[in-house]
C-alpha cells in the first residue's frame, strides 16, 4: 500500500523535472531566454493565467468546472472601459470585479440549484459573457486612459495596478503571489479548503455528513468569477485598453495548466503547488517557443500535445499494467481507472 | 413472485415508435412549444420571416450543424463529449485545398483525403479515450487546440480558393429545388436513425452510456464501440467542414470556429443527456432547427449580431434549466 | 468439471489470493464462504476473466483455459450474478436481458434487430422465474427488487454450465428466496454447477452440498456441508470462536432507560410509508425490521432530512424539530450511518482523521481555521475507543480500510459531532463476522452512555442479537412491536411479511 502522499510527491517531482528540462532546452536554444528582462516579461505574462488558475484549482478540487473565465475577463474589462467616463475609473473597476463575481454566482446557481451540468452551464456563460462584451463595446477596443484630463489621480492609481511595483515586484505579479499564497492557506488550513476536497471526493457523503454542499460550490464558482474580474482589472490597467476579444480561449490554457499540475476533472485531488508548476511549465514552453519565433499555431499544437502527454503518461503510470496483455491489445487492469475514464 | 404488474403493451409499429419516443416525448414537446413561441415573436417583428423563401434559406443553413450533431449525439449517448469538432471541420477543408492546389491531387480525391485526415484524428481521439483512458473532455480539448494549430500551420494561415463547379455543387447546388446539403443530411439522419434503433451497434451505444460495466460484462466490446464513435464524430465533422468549404468556395483555417458550442448546444437542447445513455437523433434535429431559426430570426429582425452569442447562450441555459427543473418537480411529486 | 488450481493474485504488491484451489462437480452447489476481503470476489473475477491471474490454472472439463475477457468466459458457459447491479437505466428490460445478444432478423435485413423476437425471448426468460414485468418497461422505472430479479433472470436465461451467484438473495423476500432455491435445485438436476456466495449461513446449509472457506486469501478447507455445524463454519471463517451474543445478552441485567430522545409522530410520505409513530429512549437500541423495500430505509432518510415528509413531526429530546436537510439534522443532534458507506458514508480519498472530523468543523475549525492539535487529539480518542485498525496511522486513506473499520469511521464521525440520536441503516451490511461483533459491542456501549439508537435492518439475526426492542414494518406501515425477550425469528418474519398478530 503506497501512501497517497508519496504518489503526489512523485507527481510533483516529475513536474519539476519536466520544467527543468524545458528551461535547460530553451536557455540553450535562445540567448535571451534567461535574461532578467525576459523572465520579468514572462512573469507578467503569467499573471492572468496564474490568477485564474488559483481559483480554478479550488473549484476543480471541489468537482466543478468553469469554461467561462476567459469571456468573463473580456466582459469585466469592457465594463471598465464602458463605465470609466460616467462613473469614474476606480468605481468602474470595482464594479467590474463585482460583475465578475456575479457571473460566477450565476454559474454557481445554475450548477448547484438548477442542476445543469457544469460543462453546459459555463459553455453557455462563455457565449453570453463574450457576447455581452461585444455588445457593450460595439465590438471595438476601448482605450482606457485619462482622455479628458479631469481624473488624473484616479487614473494614476488605476495604472498602478498594472504598471506599479510593490516591494520591487510588479503589482500584477505581487497580487498573483498573494492570491496564490491565500489559496494555499485556504486549502491547507481552513474548513473551506477541506470542504472542497471532501465535496470533490464524494459529494453525496459530504452532504450526508452535514456539509452544505451547494453553498460551498456556489462560493467556489463565485470566487472563480471574482478572480476573472481581478485579472481583468490588472490586464486593462496594463494595456490601457479594454478589448472584447481579450483573453481568447483563456479557459483552455487555464484548464490545461491545472490538469497538467495534477488536478483531476473528477475532483477531490490535487494541490496548488502542482498547479503552479503546471502554469510555469506551460507558459515557459509557450514563451520559449515565442523566442524561437515559432508561430502561435505551433504553440497551440504544443499546448495540446503537452496536455495529452501529461495526462496520458499519468494514466499509464498509475495503472498496474499487464504489458503482455497491453501489447496484445487486451484489457488493462480495471482497478480504479473506470471512474477516471468516465468523468463528467 | 409478487411484482407490480405493468399493463401489457399493444403490438404494432405505431405504439412501438411511441414507446421509443415516450421517454423523450416531454422534452420534445417542450421544444416544439418553445419553437412555436420563437416563430410567433419573429413573425410579429419581421414580415419576411414567415415566408417560404426564408424557410428555404433556413433549410440551406441546417446542413453543417445538423450533420456534425449526429456524431455529437452518438458521442454524448456513450457518456463522452467531443470538443474538437470545429477544429476538425477546419482541417478537412484545409487538407483538401492544399492537396488540390499545391500537389495537384484531383479535387475529388483531395476531398476524400481531407475526410480521411479527419477520420484519423477521430481514431486518435478514440484511442486516447478508449484505450489510454484519458477523460474525453481533456482529450478532445487537447485535440481541439492541436488540430486547429495544424490547420493554420498547413495552410500558412491563408484562405484558399476552391473554385470548382463540381465541388461547389455539394454546398450550393440543388436537386429539384432542394439543396444538396439538405438531401445529404436527410439521408444521413435516416441512416443513423436506423442505426440507433435497429442495429446492435446503436443499442450498444445506449447500453454503454447507461452502464459501461453492464455492457462490458455482457460481452460488448466497449472500447471498440468508443473508438468507432469518436472516429465517426470526426468523420462527420470533416464532412461538415467540406460542406462549409464548398458553400464558401474556399477553405480557411479559422473556419467553423465555435462550431463545437453550437453543436453541443443543439444536441443538449434536443434532450440528449451529458451523463450518457439517453438521447435521440430526432431531438437533435429539432434542437438544430430551433437554433437555426433563432439565428435567422435575429438577422431578420435586425438584432445586432453581437446579441446573437448572448441569446444562443441564454436559450441553451434556459432550455436545459427548465428541463432540469421539470425533472426535479416530477421526481418530487409524481415519481416513485 | 471445473477446477481452479493454485491461483495466486496480488494488487499493487498486496497478496489477495495465495495458492487457492477449488473444484466443482456437475450438478453441485458449492458454497464459497469467507469474510469480506478473504478473496472470494477476486477469485470469481479471475474465473470470469475480469481479472488476470498471476499464477495457477483454470481447468474446464480437463482442458486448461484462459479467459482474457468476461466475453470469453461467457462463451464457455460461465454466468455471473453480481452483487452490485449492472444495467443500463434508459434501456428496456428486454434489452437489458438480451444485452449483447439481441436477436437478428432473417435474410436481407439480417443486420437489423428483430424487436418482436426480442420481446418474445425476454418474455420467455421472465417466465423462468414467473416474473410479471413488461419486457418493454424501461429499467429505470423498476424498483430495486425488480432490478435484482432481472439480474438473476439475465444469468439464468442463457445456456449455462456454471453459474456463479454473488449474494443473490440480498434483496429478496423469504418466499422469493425459496423460489430461487427451487430454481437452483432444478438447475443442478440439469447438471449445471453452481458456485454460491453468501453471508447468510442458514441459506448455505439449505442449498449447498459442499462448502469451501477462504480466509485472508488462503484456502482454509473444503468440506461436505453435512459434516459442518454453524459454529464450526464461523470458526473456519473467522479463525476464532465468536460467542453466541444473543445467549449472553439475555443473561445481562436490565438496561437503564432514560427520556424519549427521539419521538416520531404520524410521519407519512406518499408511496413510501404512512402514519408512523414510535419513540426511542436514551440508552435504548431499537431495531426497525422489514424486508427490503418495506419503507424503513426511506423512513430513516426522512428523519435525517434527505427525503421530505408529507406530514407528521419529529421530536428530539422532547422538542419539535424541523429537519429539511442533513445540516438541520446534525444541528438537532441526529447522526446517520448510511447503507452504502463507500458511496454515501466516506470520502474514500481522504484520511481517516479528515473523515472522522468531517461533521464537527464548528468546534474544530472556529472561524473556518482548523486547530490541528485538537483535531488530531480527538481523532486519536475515537480511533482508540472504537478500536479502528488501519495500517499507517490516521493519515491512511479510508479507501484502504476493511469494511468493518470503515463503518467504525462513519460511526466515529457522528460521535465526534456529539449527536444524541443515531440512525443506522443496515450497520453490518458487507461487514464480516468478526468486525460485526465488534460493532455490536460498540453500539451497546454507546447506548449505555445514553444515546438513542435506531437500527434499520433486513437481517433477522442482527435484529435479534443487538436490539432491546424491535418494530416491524411492512409496506410502509408498522405491523408489530416486540421486546427482545418475546421476539423470535417466526413472529418477526410473520409481522414483517404483513401478517397481523
Amino acid at each position: 500500500m503506497k501512501s497517497a502522499r508519496n504518489r503526489s510527491l512523485a507527481e510533483i517531482a516529475s513536474l519539476v523535472v519536466i520544467l527543468t528540462l524545458i528551461i535547460i532546452f530553451f536557455s540553450q536554444a535562445s540567448p535571451i531566454f534567461l535574461t532578467q528582462r525576459n523572465l520579468d516579461n514572462m512573469l507578467l505574462d503569467i499573471t492572468t493565467v496564474g490568477i485564474l488558475a488559483v481559483f480554478t484549482t479550488l473549484l476543480m478540487i471541489g468537482g466543478g468546472l468553469d469554461l467561462s473565465v476567459g469571456s468573463t475577463v473580456a466582459l469585466c474589462g469592457v465594463v471598465i472601459g464602458a463605465l470609466q467616463g460616467t462613473w469614474g475609473i476606480l468605481p468602474a473597476a470595482a464594479f467590474a470585479v463585482a460583475i465578475g463575481a456575479l457571473v460566477g454566482l450565476a454559474n454557481g446557481f445554475l450548477v448547484t440549484y438548477v442542476g445543469i451540468n457544469p460543462l453546459i452551464t459555463t459553455l453557455g456563460m462563455l457565449s453570453i459573457a463574450r457576447g455581452l462584451a461585444f455588445v457593450f463595446s460595439d465590438g471595438l477596443t476601448i482605450p482606457v486612459f485619462d482622455s479628458e484630463g479631469t481624473q488624473f489621480d484616479a487614473y494614476n492609481t488605476f495604472t498602478q495596478f498594472g504598471e506599479g511595483q510593490v516591494f520591487g515586484i510588479a503589482t500584477p505579479v505581487f497580487i498573483m503571489f498573494v492570491l496564490f499564497i491565500l489559496g494555499l492557506l485556504i486549502l491547507q488550513f481552513t474548513s473551506y479548503g477541506r470542504a472542497m476536497y471532501a465535496i470533490g471526493g464524494n459529494a453525496q457523503a459530504s452532504q450526508l455528513a452535514g456539509l452544505s454542499v451547494r453553498r460551498y460550490r456556489m462560493i467556489a464558482y463565485m470566487l472563480s468569477g471574482l478572480s476573472a474580474g481581478i485579472a481583468a482589472v490588472l490586464l486593462t490597467s496594463r494595456l490601457y485598453a479594454a478589448d472584447p476579444r481579450a483573453a481568447p480561449a483563456m479557459e483552455l490554457t487555464v484548464i490545461t495548466a491545472v490538469v497538467l499540475g495534477g488536478i483531476s476533472l473528477a475532483g477531490g485531488k490535487g494541490t496548488l503547488i502542482g498547479t503552479a508548476l503546471g502554469v510555469l511549465i506551460l507558459t515557459t514552453l509557450l514563451n520559449g517557443m515565442k523566442l524561437l519565433s515559432t508561430s502561435t499555431d505551433a504553440q497551440n499544437i504544443a499546448q495540446g500535445v503537452v496536455l495529452l502527454l501529461a495526462v496520458g503518461l499519468d494514466q499509464l503510470r498509475t495503472r498496474d499494467i499487464n504489458w503482455t496483455a497491453w501489447l496484445r491489445g487486451s484489457r488493462l487492469m480495471p482497478d480504479g481507472t473506470k471512474a477516471i475514464a468516465k468523468g463528467d | 413472485m409478487q411484482n407490480t404488474a405493468t399493463p401489457a403493451q399493444s403490438k404494432g409499429v405505431i405504439p412501438k415508435i411511441g414507446r421509443w419516443l415516450r421517454g423523450e416525448r416531454l422534452t420534445t414537446l417542450n421544444l416544439f412549444v418553445s419553437f412555436i413561441i420563437i416563430c410567433i415573436i419573429f413573425a410579429s417583428q419581421s414580415e419576411f420571416f414567415l415566408t417560404l423563401e426564408n424557410f428555404a434559406n433556413i433549410g440551406r443553413t441546417l446542413g453543417v450543424v445538423s450533420i456534425v450533431s449526429i456524431g455529437m449525439t452518438l458521442v454524448l449517448i456513450t457518456g463522452g463529449v467531443d470538443i474538437s469538432v470545429g477544429s476538425v471541420a477546419a482541417l478537412s477543408g484545409v487538407v483538401a485545398s492544399i492537396l488540390w492546389l499545391n500537389f495537384g491531387v484531383p479535387l475529388f480525391l483531395a476531398t476524400l483525403l481531407g475526410l480521411l485526415a479527419c477520420t484519423v484524428v477521430g481514431f486518435l481521439n478514440g484511442y486516447m479515450i478508449a484505450i489510454v483512458k484519458i477523460n474525453p473532455l481533456i482529450t478532445t480539448l487537447a485535440s481541439f487546440s492541436i488540430v486547429r494549430g495544424l490547420a493554420f500551420v498547413l495552410s500558412n494561415g491563408q484562405t484558399n480558393q476552391l473554385n470548382d463547379e463540381a465541388f461547389k455543387f455539394l454546398g450550393r447546388g440543388e436537386i429539384g429545388g432542394v439543396p444538396v446539403s439538405l438531401i445529404l443530411l436527410i439521408v444521413l439522419y435516416i441512416v443513423f436513425f436506423v442505426v440507433m434503433h435497429f442495429t446492435h451497434f446503436g443499442r450498444n451505444l445506449y447500453a454503454i452510456g447507461g452502464s459501461a460495466d453492464a455492457s462490458r460484462l455482457a460481452g460488448i466490446a466497449v472500447r471498440r464501440h468508443l473508438l468507432i464513435v469518436y472516429t465517426l464524430s470526426a468523420f462527420l465533422a470533416g464532412l461538415g467542414g467540406i460542406i462549409i468549404a464548398s458553400q464558401l468556395a474556399s477553405s480557411a483555417p479559422r473556419a467553423a470556429t465555435g462550431l463545437e458550442f453550437t453543436v453541443i448546444a443543439a444536441v443538449v437542447l434536443g434532450g440528449t443527456s451529458l451523463s450518457g445513455g439517453k438521447g435521440s437523433l430526432i431531438g437533435t434535429l429539432v434542437g438544430v432547427f430551433i437554433l437555426r431559426v433563432l439565428d435567422n430570426g435575429l438577422v431578420q429582425t435586425r438584432v445586432s449580431s453581437f446579441y446573437q452569442d448572448v441569446i444562443s447562450g441564454a436559450v441553451l441555459l434556459l432550455a436545459v434549466g427548465f428541463d432540469q427543473i421539470r425533472l426535479k418537480l416530477t421526481s418530487t411529486f409524481g415519481g416513485k | 468439471m471445473l477446477e481452479m488450481r493454485h491461483i495466486r493474485k496480488s494488487f499493487y504488491g498486496v497478496k489477495v489470493l495465495d495458492d487457492v484451489s477449488i473444484n466443482l462437480y456437475p450438478g453441485e452447489t458449492l458454497a464459497l464462504l469467507g469474510e469480506n476481503g478473504a478473496g472470494k470476489s477476486t477469485l470469481i473475477k479471475i474465473l470470469n476473466g475480469d481479472y488476470s491471474r498471476d499464477a495457477g490454472d483454470v481447468i474446464l472439463d480437463g482442458v486448461p483455459v484462459h479467459f482474457a475477457e468476461p466475453r470469453d468466459a461467457e462463451g464457455a458457459g460461465i454466468r455471473m450474478i453480481y452483487q452490485e447491479l449492472h444495467y443500463a437505466p434508459e434501456l428496456s428490460v428486454a434489452e437489458n436481458l438480451l444485452l449483447g445478444r439481441l436477436p437478428h432478423r432473417q435474410g436481407l435485413l439480417g443486420w437489423m434487430i428483430d424487436w418482436n423476437a426480442a420481446r418474445e425471448q425476454a418474455r420467455e426468460a421472465l417466465k423462468l422465474l414467473n416474473v410479471n414485468i413488461d419486457p418493454m418497461t424501461k429499467m429505470r422505472d423498476l424498483s430495486v427488487v425488480e432490478r435484482e430479479i432481472i439480474e438473476i433472470v439475465k444469468a439464468l436465461s442463457r445456456k449455462a454450465r456454471i453459474i456463479v451467484m454473488d449474494e443473490p438473495t440480498a434483496a429478496l423476500t423469504p418466499p422469493e428466496v425459496q423460489q430461487l432455491f427451487g430454481i437452483i435445485r432444478d438447475l443442478c438436476k440439469q447438471g449445471i454447477g453452481i458456485i454460491y456466495i453468501s453471508h447468510r449461513l442458514d441459506e448455505v446449509f439449505q442449498i449447498a452440498q459442499r462448502v469451501t472457506v477462504l480466509r485472508d486469501g488462503k484456502h482454509v478447507d473444503t468440506r461436505p456441508i453435512a459434516e459442518m455445524t454453524h459454529k464450526a463454519l464461523v470458526h473456519m471463517m473467522v479463525g476464532r470462536d465468536i460467542e453466541e451474543r444473543a445467549e449472553v445478552r439475555k443473561g445481562t441485567a436490565a438496561i437503564q432507560l432514560g427520556d424519549r430522545l427521539l419521538e416520531v409522530q404520524g410521519l407519512a410520505k406518499t408511496g413510501a410509508f404512512e402514519d408512523i409513530s414510535f419513540h426511542v429512549r436514551a440508552g435504548e437500541i431499537v431495531a426497525l425490521f422489514g424486508l427490503l423495500g418495506a419503507g424503513h430505509n426511506i423512513l430513516t432518510q426522512t428523519i435525517f432530512g434527505i427525503e421530505k415528509a408529507d406530514s407528521g413531526n419529529v421530536h428530539i429530546g422532547g422538542h419539535p424539530v424541523q429537519v429539511a436537510s442533513p445540516q438541520d439534522a446534525k444541528r438537532a443532534g441526529i447522526g446517520f450511518v448510511p447503507l452504502d458507506r463507500k458511496v454515501n458514508g466516506l470520502v474514500l480519498g481522504m484520511s481517516v482523521q479528515k473523515n472522522i472530523t468531517l461533521s464537527n468543523w464548528s468546534t474544530l475549525a472556529p472561524f473556518g481555521i482548523f486547530r490541528p492539535k485538537k483535531e488530531m487529539h480527538n481523532t486519536r480518542h475515537w480511533v482508540d475507543k472504537l478500536g479502528i485498525r488501519m495500517a499507517g496511522g490516521i493519515e491512511t486513506h479510508t479507501r484502504y480500510l476493511s469494511g468493518g473499520n470503515q463503518q467504525k469511521v462513519v460511526l466515529a464521525r457522528w460521535l465526534e459531532a456529539n449527536v444524541r440520536v443515531l440512525l443506522l441503516n443496515e450497520p453490518t451490511w458487507g461487514v464480516d463476522v468478526g468486525a460485526r461483533s465488534d460493532i455490536y459491542d460498540q453500539l451497546e456501549a454507546l447506548a449505555a452512555q445514553g444515546l438513542a439508537i435506531l437500527i434499520v435492518s433486513s437481517d433477522i439475526e442482527e435484529v435479534l442479537t443487538v436490539s432491546h426492542r424491535i418494530l416491524t414494518i411492512y409496506k410502509g406501515h408498522l405491523t408489530g412491536e416486540f421486546m427482545q425477550s418475546e421476539a423470535t425469528q417466526e413472529n418477526l418474519l410473520h409481522a414483517a411479511a404483513g401478517g397481523t398478530l
